[in-house]
């Protein structure tokens, strides 16, 4: 049976929602299930609704509601809105938990993205609140075929060329390949017409010579490049190179990294607000700036019969505490956060909430005086991925050829035990190490490096993690009490999502928490 | 949504290294001494330290920060000093196996990886960092744990 007509088959059986889960489970599904705006209706007169946090998914559904006609009031913890959409440029102070503060030392025009940094095409809700916000959006660099591919592991430490391990890669499962189908190993497997094109497409595929093979030669250095380019008059002859062996390239490891890019998630075309992600929080920011309360610190969630009352500590002001009450909440409050705010809801909900720890996160971003990468290596964006511990270097997708200083993403960790680590020294080890580290790869950092910043995920006092991290199990016990109705609260942001750390799974849950408190709120009627 | 997949998913929102990762362990496996000039465990691939100080300042103390002082910002990271819920071992040792709220489990039996493997102690680590913070930043327990009492503990959680 195909998989297609055993999805048939369950969707006739079990109805469309069986097969949406069958799809997921087979890695069929879309990961968004945002198709266009959303339309609430007119809101009941006089009805309100408490936003508890300004991350993305309280944005959106502070937005949305508040064009519904809701009353909507928001309480931030932080003096800007965004949340983990956030951008770190010169001039920005930043205090992370235990008082290490860094000023970023950034000249003008350049970034980094401690949270979030590049869209999928895909994530058609984040692209849409960016069109309708007026947030400028420019290619994302996520493969480069000239980035390198590192491990202290293979070819005595130096850097490969993303180009060439692929190439080589694809060249050798397609000879190899190949030789199995003219051996008739693959005859119970394709008819004697799709042997003959399944050969010709081995040898396109995989740059293979006439003969199936994979050799130093024209064709294999028209995709692995060559040991000196073609050129024009009397220098012209190019000089080819020699692909890397079978063995050498399997035992280096280094072909774990090939499928990055065909990635669903990662796949061309991505995306970036022009000057930072933060573009988006601020955006959604001068759009509601009357609704928003900042340096909000919530510490007590109550609801009863005739609202929802939450009481916030004004954090700068010196004003004490407040509280405000609304007849709905839409409660974004990261659940490393929420789990320590006292909050009546039910034994579900709150099992729910205190069943999710949260991931730890580390990126560094190091500024440079010259774009070295670009002048000295050709590298145009994309990312370098490597063994060591600061598992990937990107670099920056705007700003290509410009005189003056760079910034570059010199440590992404996400690997548990070096980001807990990172965490765990100041954020001058961390840029040190960074630095330290990267000249591995790039020796000019040695001579070149400016300045850096650091930001541990759990270190950043409104996040306190860098995101839920759910399993199997705890999500069929505790997902949908997580994302259910308590009462009058409901929750939302990354954490309620089937898409964790990605501001989609913000975005998406925000706007199904919404829908349903407005059709809840339709049938309470009028608020007197 | 199976936890391969979930953790590709999870990968996904930050980075992709899963695979990659995975792969270089492989075939690195038990080949990873820390690196000369290395302040101590950084850049190993598994925790080889049992030294509790050691697994306290590289792994503890990114929450509950040096000297077990805590935090508070939105929320707090619990402080170690003066912490009376330390009068139990077993109760630290239950909370590092199993982990509670937002802090995250250490015991192989109850650790989340995120693409790659999970950062698991083992009962000696366990048992060491438990007397080291009981006996350090002001806290005088008399009584120490055993990596054959911590042992014990995990056998009896699910």
């Amino acid at each position: 049976m195909s998989r297609r007509q055993l999805l048939t088959m369950v969707g006739l059986s079990a109805g469309s929602t069986a097969m949406y889960q069958a799809m997921h489970s087979l890695g069929f599904a879309a990961e968004t299930n945002f198709t266009r705006p959303i339309q609430l209706s007119t809101a009941p007169k006089g009805a309100s609704v408490l936003v508890l946090g300004a991350g993305i998914a309280g944005l959106v559904a502070a937005y949305e509601l508040r064009n519904a006609g809701y009353r909507v009031q928001v309480l931030e913890y932080n003096g800007r809105a965004g949340g983990r959409n956030w951008t770190l440029r010169g001039g920005d102070r930043y205090t992370e938990l235990g008082g290490d503060s860094q000023e970023c030392r950034f000249d003008p025009g350049h970034y980094i993205n401690p949270g979030p940094w590049r869209l999928p095409y895909h994530h058609r809700g984040m692209l849409s609140y960016c069109k309708r916000l007026g947030v400028a959006l420019e290619p994302f660099v996520q493969i480069n075929h000239n980035a390198y591919l590192h491990s202290r592991k293979a070819f005595g430490g130096k850097p490969q060329r993303l180009r060439t391990v692929k190439a080589d890669y694809h060249g050798h499962v397609a000879e190899l390949l190949a030789k199995a189908t003219r051996s008739d190993s693959l005859d119970a497997d394709v008819t004697a017409e799709e042997r003959a094109k399944l050969l010709d497409s081995l040898r396109f595929w995989g740059a293979l010579d006439r003969n199936f093979r994979y050799v130093k030669g024209e064709t294999s250095n028209g995709r692995r490049g060559y040991e000196r380019d073609p050129g024009g008059g009397l220098s012209a002859r190019p000089q080819l190179s020699e692909p890397v062996g079978l063995s050498d390239l399997l035992n280096s490891g280094l072909w774990a990294a090939l499928p990055f890019g065909e990635m669903y998630d990662f796949q061309t075309t991505m995306f970036q607000p022009v000057g930072g992600m933060g573009r988006v929080g601020q955006a959604f920011a001068s759009e509601l700036a009357p609704l928003i309360r900042y340096n909000a610190k919530v510490v007590h969630i109550h609801q009863d019969e005739q609202g929802v009352h939450a009481t916030y500590e004004d954090t700068v002001g010196g004003a004490g505490r407040q509280t405000v009450q609304a007849d709905w909440c839409v409660c974004t409050i990261p659940l490393s956060i929420l789990g320590q705010i006292p909050m009546n809801v039910g034994g579900p909900m709150a099992a729910a909430i205190a069943a999710v720890p949260y991931s730890t996160g580390v990126k560094v971003g190091l500024q440079f005086k010259r774009r070295f990468w670009e002048e000295d290596e050709q590298i145009y964006g994309g990312v370098t991925y490597t063994d060591l511990p600061i598992g990937q270097i990107s670099y920056p997708s705007s700003g290509f050829f410009s005189d003056g200083k760079g910034v570059l993403l010199g440590a992404y960790i996400w690997d548990m035990l070096n980001s807990m680590e990172f965490t765990s020294m100041t954020a001058a080890e961390r840029v040190a190490k960074a630095v330290e580290y990267g000249s591995n790869i790039h020796p000019q950092y040695r001579e070149e490096f400016d300045n850096g910043i650091a930001v541990a995920w759990h270190r950043a006092p409104f996040a306190m993690g860098c995101f839920g991290l759910w399993t199997e199990a705890t999500r069929a016990q505790h997902y949908d009490n997580l994302c259910g109705f308590d009462g009058r609260i409901v929750l939302a942001g990354e954490h309620a999502s089937y898409l964790p750390a990605w501001q989609e799974g913000a975005v998406t849950s925000a706007l199904d928490a919404i829908d349903r408190l407005h059709r809840r709120a339709l049938a309470a009627g009028p608020v007197a | 949504m199976n936890t391969r997949r979930l953790y590709l998913a999870a990968a996904g929102g930050l980075g992709a290294g899963v695979v990659f990762w995975l792969a270089l362990a492989a075939i690195a496996l038990v080949d990873t001494p820390a690196r000369a000039g290395s302040t101590g465990i950084l850049d190993a691939a598994i925790l080889s330290t049992t030294d509790g100080r050691q697994i306290f300042e590289q792994i503890c103390q990114g929450c509950h920060m040096p000297n077990g002082q805590g935090a508070v910002g939105a929320g707090h990271f619990p402080a170690l000093a003066n912490n009376r819920t330390l009068a139990s071992r077993q109760h630290v040792a239950v909370t590092i196996l199993m982990g509670r709220r937002n802090m995250p489990a250490f015991g192989a039996k109850h650790a989340i990886g995120f693409g790659a493997p999970p950062t698991t102690l083992t009962e000696d680590q366990i048992a060491a960092v438990i007397n080291y913070v009981r006996t350090n930043f002001g806290n005088r327990y008399a009584d120490s744990i055993t990596a054959a009492e911590v042992a014990a503990l995990d056998q009896s959680l699910h």
